[in-house]
Formats: structure tokens, C-alpha cells, sequence
């Protein structure tokens, strides 16, 4: 799909339509544009935080509600997540390279894997989920779970279905954002003079794998 | 017009670095990646006691580090950014901190229903012989 | 000033372009608009209704408590109207005033930028503003909540008031607030005119930078607490119920992390206007440049540090309150600094006595007055006595009202003229100012002595001998009432029929005044280069400056 490229001053070559006329040249677009996702990404860490304070304090009075119930949790399947969240960031890191190396195709078919990791992520976490109503380890009041009945158990499977849960609201926003990005290399968009939003489009994906790289053993390890 | 006296970082272009954009960095963290979440699992499924956390976060800290520094290209990054993350980092543990130094400073009586009662944990010293609590 | 030759023709051939105002006249120029100008504009008159609609309810529990028994209203609709006075006048008021109706109209003005760093996202974030409004709005005329702003669990997970679109009101609100202070702090990094180095930012840059640091790391924390609340209205389980295991004195550990900083998010814009209305007044360089720049990012930091001093008797542990109880005073050593230093630049100065300078004398001894209290409510245990009495309303009444508030009035009359190219009246100016500090002062004082005496806040009833002081309040909160009318009536006057005045009436040495009144579109025709000091008064005649930067 042609874009009409600019001639303006710091812009050459980039597409008309990507330029901030109020910047004084593509760098510092790019630099203004990266630094605005890294002060979003900031948010989302505090966003986390308010659910690991909560994690921390619950863990620290009820440990070993908190180790049993853990070890109910099915560690082959979080590990498997684990496995799968990793490589997916793997393919995103390579998307990006391939797009700044002038390779649109490859980068499409790496994003396209990343979404395919991130849907799997998804489909391990819900056979998960079914095992945990099956079991009726469920949080607060809901929970009826045979194996556990320590006080203090419901309160882990709380923290897990919120820190789950909302992990899981983050891989589908990832997951709309890889869309997204995808659809733009698809159209030809990134290239080596211009990849910035491809970057922070993986930016916001590995941020999501930050966040399970600490679920994972706060979770399922202890 | 008038050119910035503040010249902008122009960061991680390829051409620029002078040779091409290498993948080998992804790939060499991808794996160590792998393998430190086989480390952590294994530690993990150990269940080595009081270590366990600081075993494991410390594990995680350093995946994340990799993660942010080479995927996110923070190493590659104006101080700016890297001082934003590291600041929210920062205040997480401040969050984290006093919290959890409220409730494991509190007196046992004011811990929350099922919490440690009369475990070694909540049990102050220095108590005198009829204060201490009957054994179950 | 040191403007070049082509910059000064630049600003000439300026006068012949249409201002912001003119350029593009339908209704969807300006809901479609990239201008932080018209944005700025656009939330200046949201942030000014929704001050009146919190007035309103103020005035409405004011007249309840003319009475110490029942009257006018039950104690359920008193409930909901304090909550929702908290609510209004704190997100959708206090929050975002000075930043996004002021900021996003003079920040980039004063770097020398054409716009803020992300137009579209500025307009999302107005948007995303009314849509939280909108939500909470919608509670408010299902009832509204009866939790107090503060939303202390059980009650709020259990109340059955409208406690959930209050909440997501605040919460979307929240977002708001969060992509303003992305947007200004990108926009002070990347944006600056050439020459313009940190330490030559004019002063209210760095109260904006700052409180838009504490809405980034800030404002989360308040969010995720909000949802679990929400949660546990609507799925049952929640991480503060005490019958599972829950900690309730968690959610207010959560809650405060947030709304302390908070209220330096309310005061820290106020301060940069202050430091910029000072200047401009008095005619004279800032005194400790550096010094009131810094305690600004002093504040914003150290402020998180303090917030267990709302939760003195709520058990928090002796460990925490004791912490808390001492980091709280050191904060206040940054306002006192300021306060120091804003002395320095009056002495001596060139007093011209606007209306803007009424507020600054009233923003003084309020805050002054209102952070001693602060000080002394930080003293563990003094608040014992003092907790959830009229003490603490009026402490941070005269903050948030008698110093926040009375800035925003500073700053709206400073940049009237910038924003719209007209004068006020200033006979009425200062007639309303007068009213104000004396309602002010009739309402506020005497709750410093119910709570003192004891007083509880939140009280439905009270004990008949505090009577004669709650009449005097009210009688106070109707005057303070009156002179905001007076100042809305002149000022909407002036807007339609007031006379224009010259690009710079004041005469004031800011950035943002080298631009036409009110400016174009585009702010410059060629981005200036900005190597002279801010605030800068010096003249021939008077080339050294007591404290110059």
C-alpha cells in the first residue's frame, strides 16, 4: 500500500501520516514515543504491585494455607505457560528485529506465532481454571475444596484468581495490540527508517511475560 | 530553523551501529531463559525452606532483568526510560514494605481471623512461664 | 529578552494569523481539536462545573448542620452528600484542575512547543475525563454512595448504595490523570526550545513535571484498589473480607499509598502557579530558583512516604505509626522551604496588588496555617485525639480550599487574559477575593475549634453546644459561596463583553507571555531559542537581584 512519504525537514522518507509536525525530527518522535510507553509500563508495574502487596501480606500471615493450596496448583501446566510465555517474547523481540532489518514477511510470521503462543497461554490457563471449579477451589466465600482446609486457603486461591485474572485481561489487551502491529506490517508499515511502533507494541508483550515471570514461582513454586 | 541544542539520542538504528542488526542476542537469551526456568522449577519443587523465596525471586529478577534489558532494549536506552522503570520498581517495594512491616510488627492480637495464633511466629519474646499460650 | 531579530518579525507576522480561538468556529472544531489550547479550555470549563456542582453539596450539608438534630434531610442522604462532595470536588475537581485546564494551556507555551507530545492522546484524556464523570454521575442520580470518598472496606463492599459507578467513576477518572502526566512529563524531556536547559524551566514547569511524576506511580495503586472493591461488590470475593481472612486496615494501606500523594497531585500545580504569580507581581527574579524547583521533586517523592498518618487508631502496627509519624514531618520541610523562598521574592519586590496577589496573600497564610496543623496532626499522639474530627476536615480545608483552590483562582485570573485576550474587572476582582478569604476564614476556623473540642466528622448529629460554632461555619460557607458566584458572573462577562486588552497587561517575564493573547494555533511561527533565565526582572537600572538564580 504506497504512503506518502515525507520530505520534510528530520522526517525524510517517513510516512506523512506518522509524523508529529510539533516534533523537530524523527529521533526525537521516536525518543518522545518510547519514553511515553516505558511511563505507561510504569503504571502497569503499580497496577501489579497493588496485587503483590496483597500477596505479600496474605502469605506472610497464612504460609501454609499458602504452601498447600500452592502445591494443589498444577505445576506441569504453569511451568508449560512459563515455557510458552518466554518463546512467545522471544518471537516478538524477533518481529521487531526482522522489521527493522527490512524483513516485513518474516516479522509478520513471528508476530502471528506470538499470538499463537499467547492464545495458548490462554487455552492452558482455562484447562486450568476448569480443574480449579471442578475442584470448587474457588476464591472467598465460593471455596470448597476437600484437599485444603486450612483457614487461609481461600484467601490464596483470592490472590491467584486476581492476579490470574488479571494477567489474563493483559495477554487479550497483548493480544489485540500484536493484532494490531500485525495488520501494520502486513500493510508495509515498519521498515528500517521507521519501526518505533512495532517496538512499543512489543514493549506492552513483554510486559505481560515480566509480570507471569513473577506469578509463576510466587504461585506455583513455594 | 533553529537545530536542537539538545541533540536527540538516536538510538539502536541498525545502520548506524555500522554491521548488521545481529539476532544472536535474542537467541542466547531465549535459552538462558529456558534454562533458568528449569532452575527455578527445580529449586522450586525442592521446597528448600525459608530459602525457597529468595531462591526463587531471585531467579525471577534475573530473568526479568535479561528480559527487559536485551528484549526491551533497555541497555540500549536513553537514561530517562531506564530511570522510569527503575523508579516504579522502587516504589512497588515501598508499597510492598510498609505493608507487610504493618502486619509483621502488629501485636498477635490484632492479626485477622486463621492468621499464626500462638505459633513461634506471632508469639513475642521474653514471655513470662503463665503467659505462654497452651500447647494444642 | 533576548529574542532575535527574526524571531520578534516572526512574532509581528504572528498578529496576522487567526488566534486558537478563531481558527475554526463549529462545534466539531473544537471537540475534534489537537490544540492543547482548546483542550486546556475544554477542561477548564469541565473542572469549573464540576467545582460548582461540588459546592453545591457542601452547601447542602452546611445547612443541615445549622441544626444539631435532624433537619432537612436524613441521615442516609447526609451520608451520600458527604461522600459525594469528597468525590466531585477530589477526582473530578482538585485532580485535574490546575494541570489540565492550566497545564496543558501554558506548559507548552512556556518550553516553547507547539504542542504537548501526544495531541490525540490529550484529547482521549479529556474524553476519557467526561466518560469517568459521566459514570459517576450516572451513581450520583441513582443515590450515590454513602461511604465517605474514602471507601473503607467492609462497608464499601457490602453498603447497597450506588457504591460501584462511583468507583468506576473514579477509576476511569484515574486514567485521565495518569495520560495527562504521561503526556507532560514526555513533553518536558522532548520538547524543550533549544537553549532551554533543565535549570531554566520556569517554575510552574517543575510543579507540573513533578505532580505528573506522582499521578504516574501514583494513580495505579488507586486503581487496582478500586477494582477489587468493585470485585468483591459484584463477584463476592475480595481480598478485604474479614470473614475470610481479609485485613481491611489493607485496602486503606492500598487506599493511601494513592490519596496521599494525592493531595500533593492538588497542591503541587497550585505551587507553580504561585511561584509564577509571585514573580510577576512583585517584579522580581525567584528567590532559590533551584530551591523551589528541587523541594517540588522533594515532595512529590518524600510524599509517598508518609500515608500511614491517615491510619493512626486503625491499627496499624506502633512500628509503621511511629515510621510514618516522622516522615510525615520531614515532607513538610519542603513547603516550608518554598514558603521561604516565596518570601524572599516579595520582599523587596514592586508590589502590584491584582487580584492575583490577593489570592497569593491568601494562599500564604493558609498554607502556612493549614500545614502547621498538618504538622501537627503527624504527631501520633495528638491525632489520637484529633482522628475523624472537624480538626482533620479543616486542616485539610484550608490546604485543599484555602491554598489549592485559591491558586487555581490565581492562576485563572493571571492567564485570563492569555487565554482569552480580554480583561476581567478588577474592582470585582478584588471585592470577590475579599469575600472569599473572609468566608473563607468564617467557615473553616471554627471547625478547627469543634474538632479540637471534639467534634466527630461525618456526624449526622451533634451535641447542641456546638451549635453557635456550625451556624458560624455555614454563615461562612454561604459568604465563601457568594464571592465564587460573583467572580463566575464577572468573569463570563468578561468573556462576552469585556474590553481586549494588549498581548502582555501584566508585564511579566514568563515564557508564555512572548506569544500573542490569546495565542495562534501553532503557538510560534518558528520555535524561539530560550537561553535567558525565567522569571528574569532584572533591568539597566537594576542589573543585580537580591537572590538571583
Amino acid at each position: 500500500m504506497p504512503h506518502e512519504l515525507s520530505s520534510a525537514a528530520g522526517f525524510e522518507g517517513v510516512p506523512e501520516e506518522l509524523i508529529g509536525h510539533h516534533f523537530s525530527s524523527l529521533g526525537r518522535q521516536t525518543e518522545a514515543m518510547r519514553l511515553g510507553m516505558w511511563l505507561f509500563l510504569a503504571t502497569e508495574v503499580l497496577l501489579f504491585a497493588g496485587l503483590f502487596c496483597g500477596y505479600a501480606v496474605y502469605r506472610f500471615q497464612f504460609p501454609l494455607a499458602f504452601q498447600e493450596s500452592s502445591r494443589h496448583l498444577n505445576i506441569s501446566l504453569g511451568t508449560l505457560n512459563t515455557l510458552v510465555l518466554i518463546t512467545s517474547s522471544f518471537t516478538v523481540a524477533m518481529a521487531i528485529h526482522y522489521a527493522r532489518t527490512d524483513k516485513p514477511r518474516a516479522a509478520a510470521l513471528c508476530l502471528i506465532l506470538t499470538i499463537l503462543f499467547a492464545l495458548g497461554f490462554l487455552g492452558i490457563k482455562a484447562v486450568e481454571y476448569a480443574e480449579h471449579f471442578r475442584e470448587h477451589a474457588l476464591p472467598g466465600k465460593y471455596y470448597a475444596a476437600e484437599a485444603v482446609k486450612v483457614p487461609g486457603a481461600a484467601m490464596f486461591y483470592t490472590m491467584y484468581f486476581l492476579m490470574t485474572g488479571l494477567h489474563g485481561v493483559h495477554v487479550i489487551a497483548g493480544m489485540s495490540v500484536l493484532s494490531y502491529i500485525l495488520w501494520r506490517t502486513l500493510q508495509g508499515r515498519y521498515s528500517s527508517r521507521y519501526s518505533v511502533g512495532i517496538e512499543l507494541g512489543g514493549l506492552y508483550w513483554h510486559l505481560v511475560d515480566l509480570v507471569w515471570i513473577f506469578l509463576y514461582p510466587l504461585l506455583y513454586l513455594i | 530553523m533553529a537545530e536542537s541544542a539538545l541533540p536527540a539520542k538516536e538510538l539502536h538504528q541498525p545502520e548506524e551501529h555500522g554491521g548488521r542488526h545481529s539476532a544472536v542476542p535474542y537467541f542466547v537469551v531465549w535459552i538462558a531463559l529456558l534454562g533458568f526456568t528449569a532452575l527455578t522449577y527445580f529449586t522450586g519443587t525442592a521446597h528448600l525452606g525459608p530459602w525457597a523465596l529468595a531462591i526463587a525471586l531471585c531467579i525471577a529478577v534475573i530473568k526479568s532483568g535479561m528480559v527487559a534489558l536485551v528484549f526491551m532494549h533497555l541497555k540500549d536506552s536513553s537514561g530517562a526510560t531506564r530511570l522510569v522503570f527503575a523508579t516504579s520498581l522502587v516504589f512497588m517495594a515501598l508499597l510492598l514494605f510498609f505493608t507487610v512491616a504493618d502486619v509483621a510488627t502488629r501485636f498477635r492480637l490484632a492479626t485477622p481471623a486463621g492468621s499464626p495464633f500462638g505459633t513461634e511466629r506471632s508469639q513475642p519474646a521474653g514471655l513470662l512461664e503463665h503467659e505462654l499460650p497452651e500447647e494444642e | 529578552m533576548r529574542l532575535s531579530e527574526s524571531d520578534s518579525s516572526a512574532l509581528a507576522g504572528a498578529q496576522r494569523h487567526l488566534s486558537y480561538l478563531e481558527d475554526g468556529t463549529t462545534v466539531m472544531s473544537w471537540l475534534n481539536t489537537r490544540d492543547h489550547k482548546r483542550i486546556g479550555v475544554m477542561f477548564l470549563a469541565a473542572v469549573l462545573f464540576f467545582f460548582f456542582i461540588g459546592g453545591v453539596f457542601a452547601l447542602a450539608l452546611r445547612m443541615k448542620l445549622l441544626q444539631p438534630g435532624p433537619f432537612l434531610m436524613d441521615a442516609l442522604s447526609y451520608n451520600r452528600l458527604f461522600t459525594l462532595h469528597g468525590v466531585v470536588m477530589i477526582f473530578l475537581f482538585l485532580i485535574p484542575a490546575i494541570p489540565s485546564a492550566f497545564g496543558n494551556f501554558v506548559l507548552p507555551l512556556m518550553i516553547g512547543a507547539r504542542d504537548v507530545a501526544f495531541p490525540r492522546l490529550n484529547l482521549a484524556s479529556f474524553y476519557i475525563y467526561l466518560a469517568g464523570a459521566a459514570i459517576a454521575i450516572f451513581g450520583m442520580v441513582h443515590g450515590g454512595a454513602d461511604t465517605g470518598w474514602t471507601f473503607y472496606t467492609p462497608y464499601s463492599s457490602t453498603t447497597p448504595t450506588q457504591v460501584l459507578p462511583i468507583l468506576l467513576g473514579a477509576f476511569v477518572v484515574g486514567f485521565s490523570s495518569i495520560l495527562t502526566g504521561l503526556n507532560f512529563i514526555v513533553t518536558v524531556h522532548t520538547l524543550r526550545a533549544p537553549g532551554l536547559s533543565w535549570m531554566r524551566l520556569p517554575l510552574f514547569v517543575w510543579g507540573i513535571y513533578a505532580t505528573s511524576i506522582i499521578q504516574i506511580l501514583a494513580t495505579p495503586v488507586l486503581g487496582i484498589t478500586l477494582l477489587i472493591v468493585a470485585v468483591e461488590r459484584v463477584a463476592g470475593f475480595g481480598m478485604f473480607d474479614p470473614a475470610r481472612g481479609g485485613d481491611p486496615v489493607l485496602f486503606q494501606h492500598m487506599f493511601w499509598f494513592y490519596s496521599h500523594p494525592a493531595v500533593y497531585i492538588m497542591i503541587l500545580p497550585g505551587m507553580g502557579v504561585i511561584s509564577e504569580t509571585v514573580c510577576a507581581y512583585s517584579r522580581k527574579n525567584a528567590f532559590g530558583y533551584k530551591a523551589i524547583a528541587l523541594s517540588s521533586l522533594g515532595i512529590a517523592f518524600v510524599g509517598f512516604f508518609t500515608w500511614g498518618h491517615h491510619m493512626f487508631v486503625s491499627g496499624q502496627s506502633t512500628f509503621n505509626a511511629g515510621a510514618f509519624g516522622i516522615l510525615s514531618m520531614i515532607v513538610g520541610i519542603f513547603t516550608a522551604v518554598k514558603v521561604f523562598n516565596w518570601v524572599g521574592i516579595l520582599y523587596r519586590g514592586a508590589i502590584a496588588f491584582r487580584t492575583p496577589f490577593a489570592y497569593i496573600c491568601g494562599f500564604l497564610y493558609f498554607l502556612v496555617f493549614g500545614g502547621m496543623t498538618g504538622v501537627a496532626l503527624a504527631t501520633t499522639s495528638l491525632d489520637i485525639h484529633w482522628h475523624d474530627t472537624y480538626f482533620v476536615i479543616a486542616h485539610f480545608h484550608f490546604i485543599m480550599v484555602g491554598a489549592s483552590m485559591m491558586a487555581f483562582l490565581a492562576g485563572l485570573h493571571y492567564w485570563f487574559p492569555k487565554m482569552f485576550g480580554k480583561t476581567y474587572p478588577e474592582g470585582w476582582g478584588l471585592v470577590a477575593a475579599s469575600l472569599i478569604i473572609l468566608g473563607f476564614n468564617a467557615t473553616f476556623i471554627p471547625q478547627f475549634l469543634l474538632g479540637n473540642f471534639g467534634m466527630p466528622r461525618r456526624y449526622y448529629q451533634y451535641p447542641e453546644q456546638f451549635q453557635a460554632l456550625n451556624v458560624a461555619s455555614t454563615a461562612g460557607a454561604t459568604l465563601l459561596g457568594f464571592g465564587l458566584l460573583i467572580i463566575l458572573i464577572y468573569l463570563f462577562i468578561a468573556l462576552r463583553w469585556g474590553p481586549r486588552c494588549e498581548a502582555n497587561p501584566w508585564g511579566s517575564k514568563g515564557f508564555e507571555w512572548m506569544t500573542d493573547s490569546p495565542p495562534t494555533t501553532h503557538n510560534f511561527d518558528e520555535i524561539p531559542t530560550i537561553t535567558q533565565m525565567p522569571h528574569d526582572y532584572r533591568t539597566h537600572e537594576a542589573p543585580g537581584v537580591i537572590g538571583a538564580a
